[in-house]
């Protein structure tokens, strides 16, 4: 197996000590840095986001995973003399105002994060108007809403409100998700987007911003 | 066009078109096959639920002869919240002579081991006296509940709060001392209503705190068997799928994490666990002819791996019945009617 399916591998299993031994040596042998990333690091999330989707692995092993691969690429800044690791795109996540569940969220932005997107993570109870602010702020192509409660879920339509009566509606998509939210409620919103789940939210964001 | 009256798994009611109906009962069966690896309803079972949805009747029964036990759980709690106020041996009375239970379930109102465990002495002559009033068997039952063995609820640490932080060790830890917890306050709990009578224990909602829950709960039963070889132990499960909280459990060998029905079971009998009750979730945005094809997908594929009964979960939001509070009875008797006549189960 050569170094690059060994670190992939490596990013699965959550062996971080391994992640930073094998992505060490591809540095030190002279190999490109974007290439360990691409085809190592993010190549190992890949996997693990079917993975998740199809319910063979689960959330602690995900978060390692991501941890493992965030390790990697920690290792390999100083490597890229330059070189701009280009995100596919800007996605601005939070939990709408009065809902303070995060998990799901967190797992989402680490997913986009090892998927290629910056992600600027705006936490919990975040005000619909914050959401908006941000996304102009961090120039952002997504805006990406959780709610856990079915009394939280309508601040998600606030969201869009607000970016229509702002004139920047079709500047930014919007896709929603958590566990009361479902294709149904993200269409009756006007929502861009529903992901049930975090390997789905890459997926999504990824076709709704063709590179 | 001819209409079908159903509902949605949210209770609302709709009208389908038999087109509408058909494709729904072959995607429900497509789902269920897909995610757990099982085969799919046959074109004669998908024409048999069609034929019970089509069906004018308001209600519809089993064909005499296929009769099943019915099996409660947590009645002494269920028929006050309505608003029927007996004490709780009355309740049970209620429920075996004019409801036709065939089996019935004290219960606390505080329905978990862990409040349980330490008032088990004042629980234990309530059960000996409805002992004396009841002719069938009597369990004892509770939830296993691992959440309340956190903070803020408990001692240990709080896995969600340190998941989050990347805290994926700790957070394993703290499941793992959880899990040791439970065990101990379950026996406990047991042991004590065995000793006053108990006909057995029902561990009700297995699996909703995930892994650790289903764990804790297979141990338990191990070790209770072990004790009492006669003891009945039931095991109602929470949901289809035993969600992978901390991930890499495992009992016999087997990652708990993942299982569905099929597989939750063959668990379950390893532990010594007497009665299973399997449990398929209703998802309330998808029709129920939907959601009673994909249930008993689930539900036919546990009954052919078990060698022991298996009692469905069927009531508020479990087994293709709506998720409301008063499920309505064109749904329950729909649901239950294909439930028993094309899984072959044991009991309700």
């Amino acid at each position: 197996m050569s170094i690059l399916e060994d670190i992939s591998q490596a990013v699965v299993s959550g062996d971080k000590g391994k992640v930073l031994e094998l992505t060490q040596k591809g540095a030190s042998e002279g190999m490109d840095p974007m290439t360990i990333i691409n085809q190592g690091l993010v190549a190992g999330m890949d996997i693990v986001g079917p993975r998740f989707k199809n319910g063979e692995m689960f959330i602690p092993e995900v978060l390692q995973s991501a941890a493992s691969m965030h390790a990697g690429m920690d290792l390999l800044k100083p490597h890229l003399k330059g070189k701009v690791l280009e995100a596919k795109g800007v996605v601005v996540l939070g939990t709408v105002e009065g809902d303070r569940h995060d998990i799901g969220k967190n797992l989402v932005g680490m997913m986009l994060e090892a998927g290629g997107f910056k992600v600027v993570n705006l936490g919990v109870d975040i005000l619909a108007e914050d959401f908006v602010d941000a996304a102009v702020e961090h120039k952002a192509q997504v805006i990406g809403l959780s709610a856990l409660l079915t009394t939280t879920m309508p601040a998600m339509k606030e969201v869009i409100e607000i970016l229509k009566e702002e004139g920047k509606r079709d500047k930014v998509k919007v896709i929603v998700g958590g566990a009361p939210v479902s294709q149904k409620f993200s269409d009756d919103i006007g929502a861009d987007g529903y992901a049930p789940d975090a390997a789905s939210a890459v997926d999504l964001c990824r076709k709704l911003l063709p590179s | 066009m001819k209409k079908i009256f159903s509902r949605m798994g949210d209770g609302s009611p709709i009208e389908m078109t038999e087109s509408e109906l058909r494709r729904d009962l072959e995607e429900g069966t497509r789902e269920a096959a897909l995610r757990g690896k099982i085969p799919a309803l046959t074109d004669d079972e998908l024409k048999y639920l069609a034929e019970i949805f089509t069906a004018p009747y308001r209600f519809l029964s089993v064909e005499r002869g296929n009769e099943v036990v019915l099996s409660y759980d947590a009645g002494t709690l269920k028929i006050r919240r309505v608003g029927i106020a007996v004490n709780r041996i009355q309740a049970l009375q209620i429920y075996e002579k004019l409801l036709g239970a065939d089996t019935m379930e004290l219960a606390h109102v505080d329905y978990s081991f862990k409040p349980i465990k330490p008032i088990i002495g004042y629980e234990q002559p309530v059960l000996e006296q409805a002992l004396l009033v009841t002719h069938i068997p009597l369990f004892y039952g509770a939830m296993p509940n691992l959440g309340l063995y956190t903070q803020p609820d408990g001692p240990f640490p709080n896995p969600s709060e340190l998941l989050p932080q990347g805290k994926i060790a700790e957070a394993r830890e703290s499941y793992e001392k959880t899990v040791e917890a439970a065990i101990r306050d379950m026996v406990y709990a047991s042991d004590a209503m065995m000793e006053s009578g108990a006909d057995g224990i029902n561990f009700d909602t297995t699996g909703a705190a995930g892994d650790p829950d289903f764990l804790a709960t297979l141990k338990a039963a191990e070790i209770l068997k072990k004790k009492h070889p006669d003891m009945c132990i039931e095991v109602g499960m929470a949901g289809e799928f035993v969600l992978g909280m901390h991930g890499d459990l495992r009992y016999d060998g087997v990652r708990v994490a993942g299982l569905y029905p099929h597989d939750q079971v063959k668990l379950a009998e390893k532990a010594g666990v007497t009665i299973f009750g399997p449990v398929v979730n209703t998802n309330t945005n998808r029709s129920i002819p939907w959601n009673l094809s994909r249930a008993t997908t689930f539900i036919k594929a546990c009954v052919e791996v078990s060698h022991i009964p298996i009692h469905v979960n069927m009531g508020m939001g479990v087994g293709a019945v709506t998720v409301t509070d008063h499920p309505p009875i064109d749904i329950v008797s729909r649901a239950s009617k294909a439930m028993v006549e094309m899984t072959r189960l044991d009991g309700l």
